[in-house]
């Protein structure tokens, strides 16, 4: 019984705790990869094979147009809208101005028959929601946006 | 008493915007209750905890209540727990049911909401009153009970666990907080993220990339189809009206389906279609005549919406009395509560008695509110799914940065953990991750290092973790039923 207990000692060094708890995740993680790999391997190499052979079908079910646009559009988004905002500092102003175009260039993308009123729809959302959050937020409860 | 005097007409005003646009966000196809509540979380910022709550909670219930709509009128569910409600709901839409079916799933959903409430109300302080005796020992058998718990009902065991635990690694980036009794070391990242990192991922951003971000990244790889046709007509056929005597002989139904949905709504990170559906099928067994159900039989649509509806209240029970939350909404509750400064656990109702009661008058009244809206405004209601998804979804983006940046005060590095998560969430859920345990797993991950930690530093060995009290011998008999129910599932599974 004492043998028993003593190999479920443990001592913790202070200086390398912060790592104690991180190493015993690394492991669970490797060994449940190790176990995934087993169960999931041979099914994946298969599926993969499959994909192979009937691509375009895989190819139709992804729009690969909407999604890649939307990523970059985000990250266009995103990085534009400090360097705006250093222009106007503590005024939000550039959220605003790069949602407006941000809005529509999204809406554009996904819009699926664009037509005339489509088109006055979007302008008109694209324009109006931005005005109005950054109105609600940043003016009127004070929060601070780009 | 003392409650009664945040109980302003803002209050009931935040109650009522919430259930409305929760609806809204429930009732459109693609968009979710954990949404709702994600996007709408930078409204919160500017009030204080009583205002923020009564608006997410409106947000709650009016989210998982919409998902009936679509799935009544379209066969789409509107939220993954209406899954089930479209099984007779949209049979009864073709008989040219359709009033009668949505208003007898609000009727249920009503029923759900108050059930689940009233056994949170009597529920969580009890068990926030034992919890309250738990040292870290307990507390991390607590968590670990909860990972399995998870993990036995995910999609697949071994990468619903992995989920888990990689959610638990992300949660661990950054120091090793002193105030926790640990060494401030940084880990698990390289130098130049320090300066970001020194606390680790904001919870918000991570929510709103995975929930906000990730989830419209998968709708756009669908194309944003709008599943609402041009030559398609919303039109709620006069048919057969709604009477009450629909609920003839579905009391027990009723309580069942509320019962069963409050207790999954408990389970850590099991959401509402798992509620619903075991809610289904529960009432087919008991049915008279089972062969009804699935062919627009009324008592589907009530099994399914008062057990979804049952899961709020449940979800909440151990969030508020353990500080762990039921599903992934309240998940990004407790990003509202860390907003505010307060730490969820067993202490929270004692501590925070004002607001605990201002939470059931909120939850009441959502009910309430959600009921009365949708029963006599159904109709316009129907309209908003209508809305394009064009207009809707560049909006939820810009929310999301709303959220992400002012989180703390401005800083563009949660902007972009945002998209970070986006992207991991719409890549992982690809690879077959998960998103439930993951945002659990690191909801709990740095408080389960320090309880075990800990608890390791202070007596030495592994052992106390089984000996140290007859509460730890029963979280453990729990975590080996939950690991034996995930096992026997995995058996099954592969028998068929």
């Amino acid at each position: 019984m004492a043998e028993g207990s003593s190999l479920l000692k443990v001592s913790i060094d202070f200086s390398q705790s912060h790592l104690f708890f991180p190493n015993i995740i690394h492991w669970i993680l490797l060994i449940l990869i190790v176990l995934i790999a087993l169960t999931k391997g041979p099914a994946f190499v298969r599926s993969l094979k499959d994909r192979k052979d009937n691509q375009t079908a895989k190819k139709s079910k992804t729009d690969w147009m909407r999604l890649l646009g939307t990523i970059v559009l985000t990250i266009i988004y995103f990085s534009l809208m400090e360097t705006v905002g250093d222009f106007f500092p503590n005024m939000g102003l550039g959220f605003l101005l790069t949602s407006i175009p941000f809005m529509f260039l999204l809406s554009i993308l996904y819009v699926h028959e664009p037509g005339r009123r489509e088109l006055v729809t979007i302008t008109l959302s694209s324009i109006i929601s931005p005005t109005v959050a950054w109105y609600v937020l940043a003016q009127m409860f004070n929060i601070t946006l780009p | 008493m003392e409650f009664i005097s945040y109980l302003s007409p803002m209050f009931f005003a935040l109650i009522g915007f919430g259930v409305v646009v929760g609806i809204i966000f429930g009732a459109i196809p693609g968009m979710t209750a954990t949404m709702a509540v994600a996007v709408c979380l930078p409204m919160t910022y500017a009030l204080d905890l009583t205002n923020g709550l009564a608006l997410l909670l409106g947000l709650y219930v009016g989210g998982i209540s919409g998902g009936l709509v679509p799935a009544i009128l379209l066969n789409i569910p509107g939220t993954p727990s209406s899954i089930t409600t479209t099984f007779d709901g949209y049979p009864m839409t073709q008989k040219g049911e359709g009033e009668r079916a949505l208003k007898t799933g609000i009727t249920a959903s009503l029923f759900g909401g108050l059930f689940s409430t009233i056994v949170l109300f009597l529920f969580a302080p009890t068990l926030a009153d034992f919890a309250i005796k738990f040292s870290y020992i307990e507390k991390f058998l607590i968590i670990l009970f909860a990972l399995t718990v998870i993990a036995s009902l995910s999609r697949n065991l071994l990468l619903g666990i992995f989920s888990g635990v990689l959610g638990v690694w992300f949660s661990l980036i950054g120091t090793y907080d002193v105030s926790f009794g640990g060494n401030g070391e940084y880990r698990l990242m390289m130098g130049w993220m320090e300066e970001y990192l020194e606390s680790g991922f904001s919870l918000l951003p991570v929510l709103i990339g995975l929930f906000g971000l990730g989830t419209i990244l998968q709708e756009a790889e669908g194309g944003i189809r709008e599943e609402i046709g041009k030559g398609k007509k919303l039109d709620l056929n006069g048919g057969a009206g709604f009477s009450l005597s629909v609920f003839k002989g579905q009391i027990i139904n009723l309580i069942r389906s509320s019962s069963l949905g409050t207790f999954v709504g408990m389970l850590p990170g099991v959401g509402g279609s798992a509620a619903s559906v075991l809610a289904y099928t529960q009432q087919k067994n008991f049915s008279k005549d089972p062969s009804k159900l699935g062919k627009g039989a009324p008592e589907g649509v009530i099994a399914s919406e008062s057990s979804n509806n049952g899961l709020t209240g449940g979800a909440l029970i151990p969030l508020l009395s353990l500080g762990i939350p039921g599903d992934s909404t309240t998940a990004v509750l407790i990003g509202a509560f860390t907003l505010q400064g307060i730490q969820l656990g067993p202490l929270f109702i004692g501590n925070n008695l004002a607001t605990w009661d201002t939470m059931m008058v909120a939850l009441l009244f959502a009910n309430i509110v959600m009921f009365v809206v949708m029963f006599f405004a159904i109709r316009y209601i129907v309209k908003v799914i209508t809305i394009p998804k064009y207009l809707l979804y560049p909006g939820i983006i810009m929310m999301c940065v709303v959220g992400a940046y002012a989180i703390n005060f401005g800083i563009m590095f949660d902007v972009w953990t945002l998209l970070f998560f986006g992207l991991f969430g719409f890549l992982g859920q690809k690879v077959g991750l998960e998103v439930a345990p993951f945002i659990i797993g690191f909801i709990l991950g740095k408080q389960a290092e320090v309880y075990f930690v800990k608890s390791l530093e202070s007596f030495g060995t592994l052992t106390v973790f089984f000996t140290k009290s007859p509460i730890a011998v029963v979280l453990w008999i729990l975590i080996a039923i939950s690991v034996a129910f995930s096992i026997y599932g995995l058996i099954k599974q592969k028998k068929h």
